[in-house]
């Protein structure tokens, strides 16, 4: 039994927030003496990740993704515990590190290259590989200015991927690119994990994740909180992503109280999880704090990207008025015309201030699902339930 | 493999040698986009320090008369322009190198080699104009100076000298940059008051006898010396400067050593 590639023992990542120190006296003052404060990017997170399996991280904004990823590729150190990877780590989070305007394509594979690790003579013995790959030919003695964004990430990512690397570190960088080039990227991403490479994809797009990944592990507030196959991480990131925050949680002031904002699928249970077509309801339950004389509800979605899908209010007719202490439940049923991906919902309950003007008394509780669609559909929409068809004379 | 928060010094150097190929890379991509849009190219950074020795020939043997501040037997344009390569260097040097991990942001927070290399860096882009004009400086000595003589030797140990100082200070105040940006400023302040503190443009003999010691002992004043030594010959008390600036290089050097492998890894939080 070989040992892992990556070991992570209890590590931990505390950060310092300092005010700016001032240089007095030509010391250098590691530790301000008052006015810090900590925090805690990561905390006590044991991993191990085999030889070729590949693992997904997935977690919200500030859940410790990226503090994760800077430790697996050695740029910066844990506060406690031990990171010990294994072999040459490739981070594509660095997709044209070095890469300057005015060097010509050509010259550029060799600095990012060289950043990367790689000798001289590998670049030289994979360089047509890579120029192949990126597809640009014809422009490799062009000065990387006059690419498009499309061409740069194309030519940044061929050089990462030549570096045959033992451990392939994943960021963002997948969302670049057209179609068929995303396509190719991740056949080469599994070509690589055939060769026997690790690879760790940290990213918000669960589809790239569920695609890549067999292993999925959540963060939240730094900590691990799931470990395990990828659909149930991401069902377990979704359900993580629905709870309230804590600055939400503190909102006593406004006037209703929220009492769950739900998703239920076919079954009427609780979900996060739907397929095109489904029938379901989005369900919000309020109690007003003190009387509400034109209550009105207000529900939107939007795709993984934070543009808005579809909303809708009942501005133009308000419903009954609430008592103060009285309880109430809202319901939107539909129909799943979405497609494969990530979406959130946001619900809250106003009330009518004057003609055309509410006022939230809710806090905004959003609410994350994940639909997966038909394959070989893509956007945020899935406009027809029976597909593509020949019309015959 | 790295396991600590510290890279080790003996780590750190090893990984420094095993990076040389990207040192190396990096500084031929500098050079080259500095260059890169001017039609004259790599010409130009041959051609300033030849137009700055050329002026200040005219200058001083035609316009201003200044022999008497050398001593009336050397020839003055030579023994400024023996201070002012050793001082160009550092003053063109230093203010990058000490900012040369917070610079090299891009770089330091994607991908990871030991970050004395970005100091490193500026270093050697530094070297191309060292030798221009280390090369103008033995063409000016043997044609309007003394001529060239064994003691020309002196200017090996000078080059490495100061070569050395800067390195030294560059890895201590590049890591001091990381947590105080006021060493920017600090630094520029420090060289315009260099420029007079460093006998550049007099000889240690000619500040009053009080002053001199104390100038000797400026970290900058050994390189200087050493030049002068190897082209128009010594100032007097050279001896304590040369001593004086091994003594800051080693020193500091060491202490700036210190500081990149305490925090290698855990500048990039700051960044």
């Amino acid at each position: 039994m070989s040992r892992p590639v990556i070991e992570l023992q209890q590590v931990g990542k505390q950060y310092t927030k300092y005010d700016d120190t001032a240089l007095v006296g030509g010391r250098l003052r590691v530790r301000a003496r008052s006015r810090t404060s900590l925090f805690d990017a990561v905390r006590a997170l044991d991993l191990e990740v085999e030889q070729g399996a590949s693992l997904g991280v997935l977690g919200r904004n500030g859940a410790g993704k990226s503090t994760l990823l800077q430790m697996l590729c050695g740029v910066t150190a844990p506060t406690t515990g031990r990171v010990a990877v294994r072999g040459r780590v490739a981070p594509l989070i660095s997709v044209g590190v070095g890469f300057h305007p005015e060097l010509t394509g050509r010259e550029n594979v060799y600095v990012n290259g060289t950043v990367l690790g790689m000798s001289r003579n590998e670049i030289d013995r994979r360089f047509d590989a890579i120029v192949d790959f990126s597809e640009i030919e014809a422009f490799i003695d062009t000065p990387v200015k006059f690419y498009s964004s499309g061409m740069f990430v194309r030519l940044g990512f061929s050089v990462a991927v030549a570096a045959e690397p033992d451990v392939l570190l994943v960021d963002e960088v997948l969302a670049v690119g057209d179609f068929a080039f995303q396509m190719k990227c991740f056949r080469r991403m599994e070509e690589i994990r055939a060769q026997g490479s690790t690879i760790v994809v940290v990213s918000h797009n669960v589809t790239a994740i569920r695609g890549l990944c067999d292993r999925g592990i959540v963060l939240q507030r730094g900590s691990k909180v799931f470990d395990g196959a990828v659909n149930d991480a991401v069902s377990a990131y979704y359900a993580s992503v629905g709870e309230p925050s804590d600055d939400e949680q503190a909102d006593e002031q406004r006037g209703a109280a929220l009492e769950g904002f739900e998703l239920l699928g076919p079954d009427g249970q609780p979900t996060a999880h739907l397929r095109t077509g489904d029938a379901a309801v989005f369900r919000l339950r309020v109690r007003a704090l003190r009387e509400v004389a034109e209550p009105v509800v207000g529900l939107s979605v939007s795709s993984e990207s934070g543009s808005l899908v579809y909303s809708e209010s009942n501005l133009d007719a308000p419903f009954r008025p609430l008592a103060a202490g009285e309880s109430a439940t809202y319901e939107l049923p539909f129909t799943v015309r979405l497609a494969t991906g990530g979406f959130t919902a946001t619900s809250a309950l106003h009330e009518l201030t004057g003609p055309e003007t509410v006022a939230r008394l809710t806090p905004s509780n959003p609410l994350s699902f994940y639909v997966a669609g038909r394959p070989l559909v893509s956007g945020t929409h899935d406009l027809s339930g029976s597909g593509l068809r020949e019309i015959r004379p | 493999m790295l396991t600590g928060p510290a890279t080790p010094v003996g780590q750190l150097l090893s990984e420094l040698w095993q990076r040389r190929a990207l040192l190396v890379v990096l500084a031929k991509k500098d050079f080259y986009v500095r260059y890169r849009r001017t039609s004259l190219g790599v010409l130009w950074a041959v051609g300033l320090p030849v137009l700055q020795a050329i002026v200040l020939t005219v200058v001083f043997s035609h316009v201003v008369r200044a022999d008497r501040l050398a001593g009336h037997h050397i020839s003055y344009p030579v023994f400024l322009y023996a201070g002012l390569v050793p001082w160009t260097f550092v003053a063109s040097v230093l203010p990058g190198a000490s900012t040369a991990i917070v610079d090299n942001l891009g770089l330091v927070t994607r991908v990871y080699f030991p970050r004395l290399l970005t100091v490193l860096l500026v270093v050697l882009s530094g070297l191309v104009p060292l030798a221009t004009g280390v090369v103008i400086l033995l063409g000016l000595t043997a044609t309007l100076g003394p001529g060239l003589h064994l003691e020309v030797l002196w200017l090996v140990p000078g080059t490495l000298l100061v070569v050395a100082l800067v390195a030294g200070f560059g890895a201590a105040l590049s890591a001091l940059h990381v947590y105080s940006r006021d060493v920017r400023y600090v630094v520029q302040a420090v060289m315009t008051v260099g420029f007079y503190v460093t006998p550049v443009i007099y000889p240690l003999q000619a500040a009053p006898h009080g002053l001199r010691t104390a100038l000797a002992l400026v970290p900058s004043a050994g390189p200087v010396e050493l030049f002068r030594a190897g082209t128009v010959g010594a100032d007097q008390g050279w001896h304590l400067a040369v001593a004086a600036s091994v003594g800051w290089a080693v020193a500091v050097g060491a202490w700036g050593l210190w500081l990149q492998s305490r925090r290698d890894r855990v500048f990039v939080d700051l960044l």
